[in-house]
């Protein structure tokens, strides 16, 4: 009785979350000029016009790269920092590790006000270098998180085994450490990806004419018109993002890696 | 004698405010010896084996290995085998990969890391599992490959931390005799730290017994068990029968309702009377001035197969005596009023205030 009950609540959660996302797929194949529910007509002809979108095209190029960019810097950060706050004793350890998280506690609304006007007297406004750092404000709590995660499921007397027989610190890193936090790695690499990919808030306040990304020019392309493409475009995003997190479920076992 | 292999001086461990976890150790290992760390948990055996391994700095005091001070070098530089309590094998690693870690560490050519893989696998007789992942072993499977692999790099002293805890009873008995025959025929320096006392005294060459950080005793395991050094020793190893007293001047001892005499002599004042109960022999003849004795009620007795156990209320004590079965053994009721009788040299007495320190026997 009360599993059934439980498969239901389940359910119903699951509904309720993804709805939203599940309502975007047959939209986007619409044949209608207008987005409207139930579309009146079938067609491929959304996706044919994304290829003529070139503001669109470009943002989601200046996304892609923004992403890997901002994965490669919080990785080569929060690998050094989650080991440092795991491994050593220090004063003040917890408050860090507390700071370090404090981003994702903020309204990003604020966070990204305080960066608009931090932002403004060193012309880092619509700058690679500013996206990349405000993006990082997010993405570095995520990436310590899963990571301290990882290494703290690690037992120590495995690497205490390896210094035993021999190896230096440096070996019992690279052969022991580094191996066994593959998952977590992975972990991280997805999670932050798919935050900086994704994320609008800030990205808004901080974009130039210049350089924007897809999340902020789909937001500004809705704001004028009201075709199905962007059910479109969101459909494909949907389907990459959930490419990524199947292949890594199937490399690694993202459920393991994150630690749940 | 040969000469101690290890030395431990005044070691000492703290871990912040409050009483150490090690107090001032000492103790010599001699080349070749297989000396059991025993205590309960939380006696400092575990931090002592770590401090000796180069896992855990010591507050102060000195390590030695063949002379040579090891007290600040790192775990890597110590060439100490380490079993631990979890085994601790590499998980993405095969269990060929695990024996040859050290190897390979050490830079020795591959042909020769194959060959001394294999033999050491031999050894612990998984010989052929060289290329199955740890989690595709046993317990006592993965028990073995981290004693290969501690091994396999010949290390001048072996740290075993209770090895044969994760085990279940039959296997544990089986490791327990493989784990000596080994060391034996290596005769590898070896501290092995055990809560099990049943395993100190059937492994050990000596046993150190432990307690809150301090050493309690140090012998033979015949000395442990026969010439406690004091009552926690004497309650720690083995099971045994408590009861306090007072001794007076001639020696004779009133313990609740019996008069004693003691195996050893000592000061009038305040003692703590212990007799182990196979060593309490029912309805006898034996009676004489080695012996003492008692009279009392059988209020439990307990078959449990190789050993009857029988609880005696002798008027205001309580008495636990065992011994061994054979078939037409009369199992007795409660009620049934016996005789006691155990030999002075069995009886056991300390005293009481000054009993705790460590004193020799």
């Amino acid at each position: 009785m009360g599993r059934i009950l439980f498969h239901v609540l389940v359910a119903a959660m699951l509904v309720f979350l993804l709805a939203p996302v599940i309502l975007v797929i047959p939209m986007s194949f619409s044949a209608d000029r207008v987005l409207m529910w139930p579309p009146s007509g079938f067609s491929l002809k959304w996706y044919a016009q994304i290829a003529n979108e070139r503001g669109l095209i470009e943002a989601a190029r200046n996304s892609l790269v923004l992403a890997v960019i901002v994965t490669a810097a919080t990785l080569a950060i929060s690998l050094p920092a989650a080991l440092a706050i795991d491994r050593w004793r220090f004063a003040g350890r917890d408050a860090i590790l507390a700071l370090l998280t404090a981003p994702l506690l903020l309204p990003t609304i604020v966070l990204a006000l305080a960066l608009l006007i931090i932002f403004v007297g060193y012309g880092l406004l619509g700058t690679w270098i500013g996206l990349m750092l405000a993006h990082m404000l997010v993405t570095l709590p995520y990436g310590i998180r899963v990571l301290s995660t990882s290494l703290s499921t690690l037992p120590a007397s495995v690497e205490e085994a390896a210094a035993s027989l021999g190896a230096p610190p440096s070996s019992v890193f690279r052969r022991i450490t580094l191996p066994l936090m593959v998952p977590g790695l992975v972990a991280t690499c997805a999670i932050v990806f798919l935050v900086s990919f994704d994320e609008v808030v800030i990205s808004l306040f901080l974009v130039g004419p210049q350089l924007t990304t897809l999340p902020v020019a789909l937001f500004r392309y809705v704001e004028s018109r009201t075709d199905p493409l962007v059910a479109a475009v969101s459909t494909l995003l949907v389907v990459f993002s959930l490419a990524i997190v199947l292949v890594l479920d199937r490399a690694v076992g993202l459920r393991r890696a994150v630690g749940k | 004698m040969t000469e101690a292999h290890l030395v431990l001086d005044h070691l000492e461990k703290r871990f912040g405010a409050g009483p150490p976890a090690v107090a001032s150790l000492s103790l010599d290992v001699r080349k070749g010896e297989l000396l059991g760390l025993l205590g309960p948990s939380g006696c400092g055996k575990t931090t002592t084996l770590r401090m000796i391994g180069g896992l855990a700095e010591a507050t102060a005091g000195h390590i030695l290995v063949g002379g040579r001070d090891v007290t600040t070098l790192p775990p890597h530089k110590r060439d100490m085998g380490i079993v631990f309590q979890n085994y601790a094998l590499f998980p993405h690693m095969d269990v060929a990969g695990n024996v040859a870690f050290g190897l390979e560490m050490r830079k020795r050519p591959k042909a020769e890391v194959r060959e001394r893989v294999e033999r050491a696998l031999e050894m612990v007789h998984l010989q052929g599992l060289g290329h199955r992942k740890p989690r595709e072993l046993s317990g006592g499977q993965q028990q073995r490959v981290a004693l290969a692999r501690a091994l396999v790099i010949e290390p001048s002293i072996l740290l075993l931390d209770e090895p044969l805890s994760n085990l279940d009873a039959k296997l544990r008995d089986e490791m327990r005799t493989e784990i000596r025959d080994i060391q034996q025929r290596l005769g590898i320096t070896t501290i092995f730290v055990t809560h099990d006392q049943v395993e100190a005294l059937a492994m050990c060459d000596r046993i150190a017994v432990m307690r809150a950080g301090l050493l309690e005793q140090v012998g033979t395991p015949y000395e442990i068990y026969e010439t406690p050094a004091t009552p926690f020793v004497a309650d720690f190893v083995g099971r045994i029968n408590r009861i306090d007293g007072e001794r007076d001047g001639n020696g004779e001892i009133v313990a609740g309702p019996f008069r004693l005499r003691a195996a050893k002599p000592g000061r009038a004042g305040k003692v703590t009377v212990m007799v182990r109960p196979h060593r309490i022999h029912v309805a006898t003849d034996a009676i004489g001035p080695e012996w003492n004795s008692a009279t009392g009620t059988i209020r439990r007795a307990t078959y449990v197969g190789d050993v009857l156990a029988c609880e005696v209320d002798c008027g205001g004590a309580t008495l636990t005596v065992e011994r061994h079965t054979h078939p037409g053994l009369p199992i007795p009721r409660g009620g049934e009023a016996v005789t006691l009788a155990w030999r002075v040299s069995d009886t056991l007495a300390f005293d009481r205030p000054a009993a705790l320190s460590a004193d020799a026997p």
